[in-house]
C-alpha cells in the first residue's frame, strides 16, 4: 500500500506580523512562518497565489503581493469581500491563519528578462502585479525599460499609494497613472480609461512584453490596443481570476476549456487562451 | 482463467468479508438495485445497471478530509478495505479514468488511499443493461480490457473469471474457485464478448459530435436551447461515473473546532464558477451545459483515457435520469444533427 504522509490540502500556520489598511474594504497583511524563519524555503515567485485557510470560514485563492526578492515577510493584499476576507479582517497582528501553496505558473520571469516591460494594472490588479514589479525593481539590470500604467476608478481608490509616489523619484520606472473619474477635481494625472495612457508612451512590441492585470473589461480594451500596436500574442501576460478552490487542479471549478486555470495559469500569454471563448 | 460454480458464489462472498467490506449489488425497497455491504437477504445476481456508479467508492459524495482541532488540521485518510462486487465494465473504466485524473500530476492523498485498498470485481455484460447503453461506441465495455481484479463472465450455471492482478489472484484463491481448461475456457469468453459485442449498438453521433466539437462548429444557439430547457438539479453529475468535481467545507463542532469535508459539486451550478467579487466567467446555463459535455468529450487527455474514446464512458446514466432529457446521448444527437 501506498504512502499517504504527503497531503497536498495540508495547510501550514502562519502569524500575521502586520496589518496595513490600505483604501477602503482593501488590506496588506505580512505574514510571517510560525518558526520564524525567512519565506526562502517556501520557493514563491512572482504572480503565484496561496490558499488561505480561516476554520470555519473555508479557503480561498489569494495572490501574492510580494516578491521573493524579499523574503522576510510574504504579503498578500485582500479586499473584503465574502465570508472568508470578512473573518480575515476581524484579525490583528500575531493572530494565526493557515495556507497552503505556492500555486500556479506566476510570471514567465526567463522569458521576461532582457526584455522591455510594460506592466498594465486595474484597481486590485495591482496586487498580484507588485509582486512582479517589486521582483523587477530589485533585479533591475535584468531588465530594459519598465513602464507601469495603473488605472483604478477614482483618487481614493490608489492601493500602495505612498510606494507608488516613490516611483516618481527614479528615473529606472516610468510611471503612468489614470482614474475613471474624478469628481472633486483633485487627480494631477490622466482621467480616463487606462488605455488613455498609452499616448503618453513609447512602445516598441518587438522587445516589450506585456503583462496585464485586472478586471476582464481592461482586458478587452488594453488587448485590442496592444495588438493594434503590434504586439505579438505570445507577448501579452495575463493573470487570471478565478474560483481556484482546490489551487491543485482537482476541484474543477477554475477549469476553462482545456486549462486549469490554478494549474495551467493563473498566467496565461494571449495566445494560449486566446481560443477559449469564458477566458476573458 | 479460474471457474467459480454460481452455488458457491455466496460462500466465496461470505469469505471475502472476512477480509474487507465487500460490496454487491442488492435488491431493495421499492425493487431498487442499490451497491451496499453484502447482505444475503438482499443480494441478487438478476441486477442490470444500477442507478448511480460506484464513484463513491473512492469519491464519497461527502467526506470529512480534516479534523480540525486547536488550529491544527488533521488528515483523515481512510483505510477502509473495500471490494466492489459485479460492478459493470463502464464503471471500472470510470474509476480507472477518475483515478488517473485524481492522482497524476497532483496527487489527491484521499482519493488515492481510497482507488489503492479498493478491489474490484467487474460482471462482464452479455448485452445492453437498458436501451441507453453504448459503451462499445466509447470503448468502455461490455467487458473491461484492464484496470480490474477479477472479471466474472457468467455462462450459464458457472462463472468464468479472468484474474486482472496479484490482488485479484489473491482473491481467487478462495475456496470454490477451481482452474479452467484454459483453451476451452478461452474460447468459451471470446464467443461470450463477441456476442456482447454484437448486441450493443454503435452511436455514431458521438464521434460526429466530437469531430464537430474538434472544430468549433457547433452553434451557441444549440447549447442556449438545451440551457432553457435545464431545471439545474445536477443529476447528471452525480450519477456520471467520471464526474469528480467537488466543493469543500468546514463544518463547525464548538470550541474552534471541528471538521474540513468535501462533497460533489456540479458544473451545471451557476455558484460553480461565481468569483467572491461577483464576477461569473461562466455566464449562462447554456455555456454551463457546454463545459460539461466539452470535457467529456472534448476536453480529455490520453492520459485519463486508458483505453477509452473520451471521459464519457457510455453508461447512458445522464440520459436515463436527466429529467428534461440533456443526457449525453440527446446532446451528441443534437450536435451531429445540426446543419453546419
Amino acid at each position: 500500500m501506498g504512502d499517504y504522509s504527503t497531503n497536498m490540502y495540508s495547510p501550514r500556520a502562519v502569524s500575521i506580523v502586520r496589518t496595513l489598511p490600505q483604501i477602503s474594504e482593501h488590506r496588506l497583511f505580512q505574514l510571517k512562518l510560525e518558526d520564524g524563519g525567512t519565506w526562502d524555503t517556501f520557493g514563491h515567485q512572482p504572480g503565484q497565489f496561496i490558499e488561505v485557510s480561516l476554520f470555519g470560514k473555508g479557503e480561498a485563492p489569494i495572490s501574492i503581493s510580494s516578491p521573493p526578492t524579499r523574503p522576510d515577510t510574504l504579503e498578500i493584499c485582500v479586499r473584503r469581500t465574502g465570508k472568508l476576507t470578512d473573518a480575515l479582517f476581524e484579525l490583528g497582528k500575531g493572530s494565526r491563519l493557515h495556507i497552503r501553496g505556492p500555486y500556479g505558473k506566476g510570471f514567465p520571469l526567463d522569458r521576461l528578462k532582457g526584455n522591455n516591460l510594460l506592466l498594465v494594472a486595474g484597481g486590485l490588479g495591482l496586487a498580484p502585479l507588485r509582486s512582479l514589479l517589486l521582483y523587477v525593481l530589485d533585479r533591475r539590470d535584468e531588465f530594459g525599460d519598465l513602464i507601469l500604467m495603473y488605472g483604478t476608478n477614482s483618487p481614493d481608490n490608489v492601493l500602495f499609494k505612498y510606494e507608488l509616489l516613490s516611483f516618481f523619484d527614479r528615473d529606472d520606472i516610468k510611471y503612468l497613472y489614470s482614474v475613471d473619474r474624478d469628481e472633486e477635481g483633485i487627480w494631477k494625472q490622466y482621467v480616463g480609461v487606462v488605455t488613455g495612457l498609452f499616448d503618453q508612451a513609447t512602445l516598441s512590441p518587438d522587445n516589450t512584453c506585456a503583462v496585464l492585470c485586472g478586471p476582464p473589461i481592461m482586458y478587452r480594451f488594453v488587448l485590442e490596443k496592444l495588438l493594434n500596436l503590434g504586439f505579438s500574442k505570445d507577448r501579452i501576460y495575463m493573470s487570471l481570476e478565478r474560483m481556484m478552490k482546490c489551487g491543485v487542479g482537482k476541484c474543477g471549478h477554475c477549469a476553462m476549456g482545456d486549462k486549469y486555470c490554478c494549474t495551467d495559469g493563473p498566467v496565461f500569454n494571449y495566445a494560449e487562451i486566446e481560443h477559449i471563448k469564458e477566458a476573458i | 482463467m479460474k471457474t467459480l460454480a454460481k452455488k458457491d458464489l455466496v460462500d466465496v462472498l461470505r469469505y471475502w468479508t472476512g477480509h474487507c467490506t465487500v460490496m454487491t449489488p442488492g435488491r431493495k425497497s421499492h425493487d431498487e438495485i442499490v451497491f451496499d455491504e453484502f447482505d444475503e437477504a438482499t443480494f441478487t445476481l438478476d441486477y442490470r445497471k444500477p442507478s448511480l456508479p460506484p464513484k463513491s467508492s473512492c469519491l464519497p459524495q461527502s467526506e470529512t478530509i480534516f479534523q480540525v482541532d486547536s488550529g491544527t488540521y488533521e488528515p483523515r485518510i481512510s483505510e477502509a478495505k473495500v471490494l466492489l462486487f459485479g460492478i459493470r465494465a463502464c464503471d471500472m473504466t470510470g474509476i480507472l479514468q477518475s483515478k488517473s485524473f485524481m492522482t497524476a500530476d497532483t496527487d489527491d492523498v484521499f482519493y488515492r488511499a481510497r482507488a489503492e485498498n479498493l478491489a474490484t470485481v467487474v460482471m462482464a455484460c452479455s448485452g445492453p443493461q437498458n436501451e441507453t447503453c453504448f459503451c462499445t461506441t466509447t470503448r468502455s465495455g461490455p467487458f473491461s480490457k484492464q484496470g480490474f481484479d477479477l472479471q466474472f463472465y457468467d455462462v450459464g450455471d458457472s462463472f468464468l473469471v479472468e484474474i486482472g492482478s496479484d490482488k485479484g489472484a489473491v482473491l481467487a484463491s478462495a475456496k470454490g474457485f477451481a482452474e479452467a481448461d484454459d483453451e476451452a475456457a478461452r474460447k468459451r469468453v471470446e464467443l461470450f464478448r463477441h456476442e456482447a459485442q454484437g448486441r450493443i449498438a454503435l452511436l455514431p453521433e458521438v464521434s460526429q459530435a466530437m469531430e464537430r466539437l474538434e472544430r468549433g462548429g457547433v452553434s451557441e444557439e444549440l447549447w442556449d436551447k438545451f440551457g432553457s430547457k435545464c431545471i439545474v438539479c445536477g443529476g447528471c453529475t452525480y450519477v456520471c461515473p467520471t464526474c469528480t468535481c467537488f466543493n469543500v467545507a468546514d463544518r463547525h463542532s464548538g470550541n474552534g473546532g471541528g471538521e474540513r469535508i468535501r462533497t460533489w459539486d456540479a458544473c451545471l451550478y451557476a455558484g460553480f464558477t461565481k468569483e467572491a467579487s461577483g464576477h461569473n466567467p461562466r455566464k449562462t446555463q447554456g455555456l454551463r451545459i457546454k463545459r460539461r459535455h466539452e470535457h467529456k468529450l472534448l476536453y480529455y487527455t490520453d492520459r485519463d483515457t486508458h483505453e477509452g474514446l473520451c471521459t464519457c464512458v457510455g453508461c447512458g446514466r445522464c440520459s436515463d435520469y436527466c429529467p428534461v432529457h440533456i443526457g449525453t446521448i440527446e446532446v451528441v444527437k443534437a450536435i451531429a444533427g445540426e446543419q453546419s
